[in-house]
């Protein structure tokens, strides 16, 4: 495998696109009709379900909390998602990965209003091509909005990494491959906060500083597409609103 | 709207008369015709990684299949033939009734149904997927994921297996000095004989219906699922549930379903298109 | 100060108020400021700032009559399914000197006596028991609509299809009419309100479904 260019002459990615630009997003929620909450998301050639199915009783019972909610977070690939097909079953990877996209949304989820009870948030990722975590996350955090969970605030996501010497953002899988290092970054934009961070290869104190400034800017501007995805919705005037 | 509950552990004692009483006036709870099929909306090449790919839905029920392929070994007693498997997974978020974990015994009996049809009506050309004979050919991995169920996945699992294998393509292979070579940038159409279809049926006293939704399904004395080839011949058989099903019920279904099936497969070549 | 305006949706995490206003459901307070914890439409009623939900989940309150189906019977108490993930319980009364004659499956339309951290119990009081019907599930949140302005579409469905009908505010409705031409005009008229009553003129549209249905007859294949 020869590592490819990742930064040409003039600047541009091994797609086209500058240092601080994001790929083509798209956004929906409301897609699947079981779940209480659901959306997709594309970024890029990455492609993903979200669905939530509660607050409901919790199974097995001894496991409920008398006096908060459980949440659940389930990350799993479709086997034809990546370019090696993958197995059946959870991999380490996708354990770990539920692990932590479950503790950043239990960060702004008010688990306290539904004691006894649990939320499962389900993340199928059906095509994979960099940034799996963070746009599930994204969708996630749509779905839990879609299905009314009370919530502090949305989360919205994306990746930095350094190729060839220079900080991008939103990684595709190439990138992601053959860059010196990749930093999936999640926060919850009205309270300024980062609710998950990882960092995988060699970054300086400044990258670093430098990098969560740009993934900060491109997080505003995904959290107002959830904003759209969102009236989108719900644009025609919900029933049941007697006051 | 929806009609009963969810499975749950015991009967809905007050339904299921009622639902038989409508079904004697010739209507169901979802105001369809005793055999009449959903919208049936099929989507190909949607996962551009996988070799072949197709969302499926049949009413509110949705179902994406993915294809894989790689190079392997025949089975030993099958030396010039390829292989392909099949895998259904009955995703937590379709249904309250699907729990996470490894695949239980219906996701299993799914894939063993759309295995079935597929490889009795033989319609993959698997001599057309050999090498090098004996020792290595095509490996088809078929992969369905049920997204949303509103009863009935095993008649959208194998349209949406079926669509995915027609407009799907292979990576070509040559064989340089009995060395397997991927030719780069090469592909080619994965050998099909014939689309297979299935019609799936529940039997609610001496009423037959089609396509079932949920609540008939839980609520029926069996279902039937029955596989057809496109030369109108039964290739499978499959009755999915613990109940009494009369020979003459049976008879009556096998007919339908001959009927029903050209329906299926006259909007799986619409939506495949027939040079695929 | 308010920093929403009256129909637009509000999302979670989303500025409401500030000023030291009172805050109310689908609400939070941080800093002294109010903002939105669910996504819905915000509004200010009598001074409190609130946020009314999209989603049409039912919350059990105090008062509401819901249809349930008895899941389980145990020594002390027979759970009643109100959702599909909710149970609720009848509690035998220590006065009672006879048991409540039901059976698991049974569907069942009571009061909900009180709700909260504990759980939700339905009142005996008035409790009845529905022989036979067909169930119908509707989205909880179109339910208003189902039941109309003091009862007014209820009345209507009741009158114009001949059938008796037990609405829950749990979104689970139950229908029984003289002869299956009529229940099933009855659970198409529900069908149409639920998928269109955010549509004006709902009401004649339902009439004119039902008189259609029902003029066709019973007993036709």
């Amino acid at each position: 495998m020869v590592k490819p260019k990742l930064i040409d002459e003039n600047g541009l990615r091994i797609d086209g696109r500058r240092p601080d630009e994001l790929r083509k997003i798209r956004m929906e929620v409301g897609v699947l009709e079981k779940t209480d909450g659901s959306a997709y998301i594309e970024v890029g050639g990455t492609r993903i379900y979200a669905g939530v199915l509660g607050p409901r009783e919790v199974h097995p019972k001894h496991l409920e909390l008398p006096d908060r909610g459980i949440l659940n977070c389930r990350y799993h690939m479709a086997s034809f998602s990546v370019d090696e097909r993958k197995p059946l079953g959870m991999t380490r990877r996708e354990i770990e990965l539920s692990k932590v996209l479950r503790e950043a949304l239990e960060t702004v989820v008010f688990l306290d209003e539904f004691p006894r009870m649990m939320v499962d948030i389900f993340i199928e990722v059906i095509q994979a091509d960099g940034g799996t975590r963070t746009a599930g996350i994204t969708a996630a955090s749509l779905a839990l909005a879609d299905a009314g969970i009370p919530m502090a605030d949305m989360i919205a996501a994306t990746a930095v990494g350094k190729v060839d010497g220079t900080l991008v953002l939103d990684i595709n899988e190439v990138e992601d491959k053959y860059g010196e290092a990749d930093m999936p970054v999640a926060m919850a934009p009205h309270l300024d906060s980062i609710v998950l961070l990882q960092l995988n290869g060699r970054m300086t104190s400044g990258e670093i500083e430098k990098g969560l400034e740009m993934a900060q800017n491109a997080i505003k501007k995904i959290h107002a597409m959830q904003v759209e995805a969102l009236k989108h919705r719900y644009r025609i005037e919900p029933e049941g609103m007697e006051t | 709207m929806s009609l009963g509950m969810e499975k749950r552990g015991y009967a809905i004692k007050i339904m299921k008369n009622k639902v038989y009483d409508l079904l004697k006036i010739g209507k169901r709870i979802d105001e369809r015709s005793l055999d009449q099929l959903r919208e049936i909306k099929i989507v190909t090449r949607v996962v551009e990684k996988a070799d072949g790919s197709a969302l499926v839905s049949l009413g509110k029920t949705k179902i994406l299949t993915g294809i894989k392929v790689e190079v392997g070994s025949p089975y030993p007693d099958r030396p010039n033939e390829g292989v392909f498997t099949v895998n259904a997974e009955l995703l937590p978020l379709a249904s309250k009734s699907f729990e996470p974990g490894p695949p239980d015994e219906r996701a299993i009996e799914l894939s063993r149904i759309v295995d079935r049809c597929i490889r009795e009506s033989r319609a993959i050309d698997l001599e057309k997927l050999v090498l090098i004979e004996g020792q290595k050919v095509y490996m088809l991995y078929i992969d369905c994921y049920v997204l949303d169920y509103d009863g009935n996945y095993f008649d959208a699992a194998v349209l949406s297996a079926v669509a995915a294998l027609m407009s799907g393509s292979l990576p070509v292979y040559r064989v340089i000095d009995g060395r397997v070579e991927l030719a780069p940038n090469d592909r080619m159409k994965i050998p099909l004989r014939t689309p297979p279809v299935s019609v799936t049926m529940g039997l609610i006293g001496d009423k037959i219906v089609v396509d079932p939704l949920p609540t008939e399904e839980e609520i029926a004395d069996t279902l039937v699922t029955i596989g057809i080839d496109s030369d109108n011949v039964v290739a499978a058989i499959q009755k999915s549930s613990p109940g009494l099903l009369p020979v003459s019920m049976l008879k009556e279904m096998i007919k339908l379903s001959l009927v029903k099936s050209q329906e299926i497969r006259a909007k799986l070549l619409e939506a495949v298109g027939n040079g695929r | 100060m308010i920093y929403f305006t009256e129909n637009e949706l509000v999302i979670p995490g989303q500025l409401l108020a500030d000023n030291g206003r009172r805050n109310g459901f689908g609400t939070y307070v941080r800093h002294g400021k109010i903002y939105a914890s669910t996504t819905g439409l915000a509004r200010v009623v009598n001074g409190v700032v609130r946020v009314i939900p999209v989603s049409g989940r039912y919350k059990p309150q105090r008062g509401d009559k819901v249809v349930g189906i008895v899941s389980d019977i145990k020594p002390n108490a027979v759970e009643v399914d109100i959702s599909g993930e909710l149970t609720a319980v009848l509690k035998p009364s220590e006065r009672e000197s006879t048991p409540l004659m039901i059976d698991i499956g049974d569907c069942v339309y009571a009061e909900v006596k009180t709700t909260g951290i504990r759980g939700t119990v339905l009142s005996n009081e008035g409790l009845q028991r529905i022989t036979s019907g067909l169930l119908v599930t509707i989205n909880p949140a179109k339910v208003p609509r189902l039941i109309g302005k003091k009862g007014s579409m209820v009345q209507i469905l009741r009158k114009e299809s001949g059938c008796d009908f037990w609405v829950g505010r749990n979104g689970l409705v139950v229908v029984s009419g003289p002869n299956p031409s009529s229940e099933f005009a009855a659970v198409s008229a529900i069908n149409l309100i639920e998928r269109e009553a955010h549509i004006p003129g709902l009401t004649e549209r339902v009439i004119q479904l039902l008189r259609k249905l029902r003029g066709g007859g019973s007993g036709q294949a």
